[in-house]
């Protein structure tokens, strides 16, 4: 299935503005940051820290709904599902 | 009531003029401009259609805690220099109590939750602007 990723500011910088991964049937979310981490080291500091843990100050949303750290394992992917990766927000 | 992202300035007296209304006995504006921190220049990104649907949330949130009259939201993106607007909050109500609290209800949670960012360029290089929890 393939699920298309899209990535802003510095996020951007390091995965590009948008991607089209292809995941296997049933994958999760938090499989899917493990493979974008798996590329490269500035991929996996920005989505990981030093504990292997989701960095808290990263906010994911699939398909426009806000997905909090503790549902990455639980959230189950469907083909054709956008995901967006932000980091801190800084406007206004 | 506007509500939007764009690259366009705005005219805040025209907009003031435009909604007052014989309801209302105070407008606030808050108005975001680039400040010099030994910067040359700003560029604001924004994930356009979902900042402004998270404004449209945030303004209907204010309309649901306070009593007030109009809202108006304008965020700039794009390349500005000092001295450049960024962001203009209008609020309109029948007393100032409730168009101050309104206005900063709003300028709170955009800069808490809307998908916007700021990268500053300065003669040593560049870097994106730190966001909350970072």
């Amino acid at each position: 299935m393939k699920i298309r990723v899209q990535s802003f500011a510095r996020f951007r910088e390091i995965f590009g503005s948008e991607q089209i991964r292809e995941m296997e049937e049933g994958a999760t979310l938090a499989a899917l940051l493990l493979e974008m981490a798996a590329e490269n080291h500035a991929a996996r500091a920005a989505l990981f820290d030093e504990n292997g843990t989701v960095r808290r100050y990263i906010i994911l949303m699939l398909n426009k709904k806000r997905i909090d750290r503790e549902e990455l394992e639980k959230t189950t992917l469907s083909d054709g599902d956008e995901l967006a990766l932000y980091p801190p927000v800084a406007g206004g | 009531m506007v509500v939007t992202v764009t690259h366009e300035d705005f005219a805040i007296n025209r907009l003031i003029e435009e909604r007052k209304n014989p309801e209302m006995g105070a407008m606030v504006s808050f108005i975001g401009v680039v400040r010099d921190d030994g910067i040359e220049r700003i560029e604001l990104e924004a994930h356009q259609e979902v900042a402004v649907e998270e404004l449209e949330v945030i303004r209907d949130e204010a309309f649901a805690k306070f009593p007030i009259k109009s809202v108006d939201i304008i965020h700039r993106i794009g390349d500005l220099n000092v001295g450049d607007n960024i962001v203009l909050i209008l609020v309109g109500a029948g007393h100032r109590r409730e168009a101050f609290e309104g206005c900063e209800y709003i300028i709170e949670r955009l800069k808490e939750r809307v998908p916007i960012w700021k990268k500053e360029y300065t003669k040593e290089g560049e870097r994106w602007v730190p966001g909350k929890g970072e």
